[in-house]
């Protein structure tokens, strides 16, 4: 055992010693913070509800005057300033005088279809704007014209909350910042691990009372303990900005098994291949291909973690268990292939 | 040239050698499970997967989407179930109960955007077109010229139907445009790994030692990987049906730019953990000052500073004119330029394979490149290439700083972006004094002058880069128009840079303490700047 202890323990110093794991965790915290900082504030400049919320007030658009106004009318009930104009060149006129941004021509029937037609400023900003905020009146028109053929749209009086924030926090970054760490301890094994095969300085290693799986093992070990020490960082970080994180327990747990899960592989690649070059190469593609399977199979940690994260009642550390379940079967793979790291 | 070919081929069979054998057929493996399970998932909506639960009695339409997890259950129990939280949504029937709370409402406007796309197919394959969709919406665009009487629209009119249309997303063709990155940077990491290879095996020590020089290593090294790059571009953009040789004209700086700078990664580790980690910085930033730029495009002309901006506007079939090409591909030319020369500077035994801290190791690499020829001539010059990588991380840290509360943006940027420029001004002065090359008050002020000069220079011209893309017609007044405005900044960069390297030199002020009193006087400067002084 102190064997053992004693590689953990050189793995851990080594890290701290050349100091390029804070690189990692800056990473991070870049990747976090603008995914989250500037994404989400360019995706609300896509979002129609948060336009309107901010600058609906200011969006004039005219509308040609016709008896049936119901476009009209919709486009005013979502907030949206309508001016009226009796005719289209009038309009016109004070689209150039910069009275209204955009210009609604009076609905035309034809051929059993209705069109109108919309006037817009060549401004690409600007036009991709008003196309968003007048999408939800249009289908609201369009659903009253499917009406008056006597088509009935269910579920069309919906409302809820814009939830792309939400949505956001807990299924992209809370599994971000709990998983990059095991990504990154995966490829810390893989380097320790082939550094020791390329130097040839296995044997030397091996000369103290230490079989091969004990070395790849505390090598493993050590990887997890950096992960899961950087995901209670992140765990505390979020939990600090208000981030409400439901079964912090479980999802520890649940990480450290992920972490457990991809150094046990990229070790298998390594102990394989021997070579940096290749097990880096083979471990990416192996986690592609685990990611991609696992959210086809309906078992993908991300899934459970974001769940536990939210605190939904169906989900438990029964479904954790099941991950700890297959790592212990690909460690069991790793022990009995690790001797041919020495061949 | 012979001499690179002969390298490339060598690295050509290093490679066949390396992946020969079984891991071919685990590659193609892999690839292959992957690559079905993509096809599979690729309407699945990612964002959100697996948060609502949603109660359903009654008739209700299946639910097919990877944010909801369905529960079949009796209507009696919905409410209780509801109430208690162990559902966000109950479905009875046509009709949806939700509660007033935030996650409840979110689960509501998940639900609205499947339930619309759902009933558009149920009426789509129930009714005839014209009954299903009897909208049709005209877009027109109303340009200058028809208020100035020219009856001609600025663009044909657009007919779409908007339940089927939607408006513009946001990132579609920045993602698009993305796609091509990541063959560039993958290929880049074998790359890195020959050089780590040849370091190991100490064959790069016989390669040194042979007439070949360090410039053709390199080149002859990366021919081939920039091959497979461009490859790869060639190939999505056959498969995206794009403009060929315009994609490849936009790419090809990028991959120079991501060659240049991967062949940092195996010039610094020292560890093979290092590789990982330096591996991640590269590949962080240059996604990262890649896409941030083209998130913005026709938002905001910065966006020119990533050529992926031109990628979207190619995709977009919008049309860009030769300034609008130079201002990205510039700058990423220089840094591959500068690189190369870095490397053939730092391709050497002593450099390659010491163990010495991070930090350590780069003032050895800046003394390299400015040790051979005259202070004089490669202060300034020095100054005046590292401009884009101090523009680069200036993008990066509004990056970070965007996180911040909206206070501290502003403040944290203009801290940090003269941190970084008051770093490189004063290095390479720095560096030459620890190993003696400069010393006396002369030389110090005189270099630091030299250095602020080729920084202004450089710093000058990517404004009127930028600017000429902007607006044409106030160009001149950067460099001439008041001519104390080029004059002002000149004094200001000197004084910043004379402030540290004397205080380092001269008084031997510790380095963090010298470059941290520089960095002040410059953040105070540019406060005063930007409040309207001057």
């Amino acid at each position: 055992m102190i064997p053992f202890l004693a590689v953990v323990k050189k793995e851990l110093t080594s890290v701290l010693r050349d100091r390029t794991i804070v690189i990692a965790i800056l990473m991070q915290l870049f990747i976090a913070s603008f995914s989250s900082g500037l994404l989400l504030g360019m995706l609300a400049l896509y979002d129609s509800d948060t336009i309107m919320r901010f600058s609906g007030a200011e969006i004039r658009i005219g509308v040609v005057d016709s008896s049936d106004n119901i476009l009209g009318s919709l486009m005013s009930k979502r907030g949206l300033q309508t001016l009226r104009y009796a005719t289209l060149s009038n309009a016109q006129a004070a689209f150039y005088r910069g009275e209204v941004l955009a210009i609604i021509d009076t609905p035309q029937a034809a051929n059993g279809l209705t069109e109108i037609k919309l006037y817009l400023p060549e401004s690409d900003t600007t036009s991709s704007l008003i196309r968003l905020v007048i999408q939800e009146p249009l289908k609201q028109y369009e659903n009253i014209l499917r009406a008056q053929k006597g088509i009935e749209v269910r579920y069309a009086n919906l409302q809820g909350k814009p939830a792309t924030p939400f949505e956001f926090v807990y299924s992209v970054l809370i599994p971000l910042l709990m998983f990059f760490p095991a990504f990154v301890a995966g490829s810390m094994t893989a380097d320790s691990i082939t550094e020791e095969a390329e130097n040839n300085t296995l044997h030397t290693l091996l000369s103290a009372p230490l079989t091969v799986s004990g070395l790849v093992g505390a090598k493993i070990v050590s990887s997890v303990i950096l992960a899961i020490l950087q995901c209670i960082v992140w765990l505390t970080l979020l939990q600090w900005n208000g981030v409400a994180i439901q079964n912090t327990g479980w999802i520890l747990l649940l990480a450290m098994i992920v972490a457990g899960a991809t150094s046990t592989s990229a070790a298998l690649s390594a102990v394989l291949l021997k070579d940096r070059e290749r097990s880096q190469f083979i471990y990416s593609l192996m986690l592609l291909a685990a990611a991609a399977t696992s959210t086809l199979l309906n078992l993908s940690p991300i899934t459970t973690l974001s769940r536990l994260a939210i605190g939904d009642s169906y989900t438990n550390g029964w479904n954790v268990i099941i991950f700890a379940v297959f790592l212990a079967g690909l460690y069991l793979v790793l022990s009995k292939t690790s001797r041919r790291l020495l061949i | 040239m012979n001499q690179i070919l002969v390298i490339a081929w060598r690295e050509v069979t290093r490679l066949r050698k390396r992946f020969g054998g079984a891991s071919p057929l685990v590659v193609l493996l892999l690839l292959a499970v992957f690559g079905w399970s993509a096809y599979y998932l690729r309407d699945t909506v990612m964002l959100g997967s697996g948060l609502y639960r949603v109660g359903v009695s009654g008739d209700v339409p299946p639910i097919r989407d990877s944010r909801f997890a369905v529960v079949a259950l009796k209507a009696e129990v919905g409410q209780a179930l509801l109430d208690q939280h162990v559902i966000d949504l109950w479905i009875d029937g046509p009709q949806v109960i939700s509660r007033a709370d935030d996650k409840s409402q979110f689960a509501v406007r998940a639900l609205k955007q499947y339930m619309e796309q759902e009933e558009l197919i149920r009426i789509g394959n129930s009714y005839s077109e014209a009954d299903a969709f009897p909208l049709r919406l005209g877009i027109n665009y109303l340009g200058a010229g028809q208020a100035a009487g020219n009856p001609l629209p600025a663009k044909p009119e657009q007919v779409i139907i908007p339940s089927l249309t939607p408006p513009p997303g946001p990132f579609a063709q920045v993602l698009i445009a993305l796609i091509y990155v990541l063959p560039i940077t993958f290929i880049s990491i074998f790359f890195t790994s020959s050089f780590m290879d040849e370091k190991i095996n100490r064959r790069l020590t016989i390669l040194l030692s042979t007439p070949i020089t360090p410039f053709q290593i390199i080149l002859g090294k990366m021919l081939p990987y920039a091959g497979f790059a461009l490859f790869g571009i060639t190939l999505i953009a056959l498969i995206t049906k794009a403009n060929l040789p315009l994609t490849l004209a936009i790419f090809a700086p990028t991959t120079l730019f991501v060659f240049a700078i991967y062949l940092m990664v195996p010039l610094f580790y020292r560890t093979f953990k290092d590789i990982t980690f330096i591996a991640m910085l590269v590949t962080t930033l240059t996604t990262a000052y890649l896409i941030i730029p083209a998130m913005f495009t026709n938002v905001n002309d910065f966006s020119y500073i990533s050529p992926l901006t031109l990628a979207v506007k190619m995709y977009k079939g919008e049309l860009f004119g030769w300034r609008e090409y130079l201002f990205p591909s510039l700058p990423m030319a220089a840094i591959f330029g500068l690189a190369i020369f870095a490397g053939t500077r730092m391709l050497n035994e002593e450099f390659l394979v010491g163990y010495k801290p991070l930090t350590r190791k780069l003032s050895d690499a800046v003394y390299l490149m400015l040790a051979h020829s005259r202070p004089a001539i490669s202060i300034p010059l020095w100054s005046f290439l590292v401009v884009p990588i101090v523009y680069m991380a200036q993008i990066v840290f509004l990056a970070f700083a965007t996180n911040l509360p909206a206070g501290l943006i502003l403040g944290f940027t203009l801290f940090a972006s003269a941190l970084f420029e008051e770093i490189v001004k004063a290095i390479g002065i720095l560096v030459l004094a620890e190993h003696g090359v400069v010393n006396s008050a002369r030389s110090i002020i005189g270099l630091s002058f030299l250095s602020a000069f080729g920084f202004l220079v450089a710093e000058k011209l990517l404004v009127f880069l930028s600017i000429s893309i902007v607006s044409a017609a106030p160009v001149a007044g950067v460099f001439l128009g008041e001519g104390l405005l080029l004059f002002i900044p000149l004094i200001a960069h000197f004084a910043f840079t004379t402030i540290t390297t004397w205080l380092r030199i001269k008084l031997k002020f510790p380095y963090l303490l010298a470059l941290g009193i520089g960095t002040l006087v410059h953040f105070i400067y540019n406060s005063y700047v930007l409040r309207g002084g001057f």
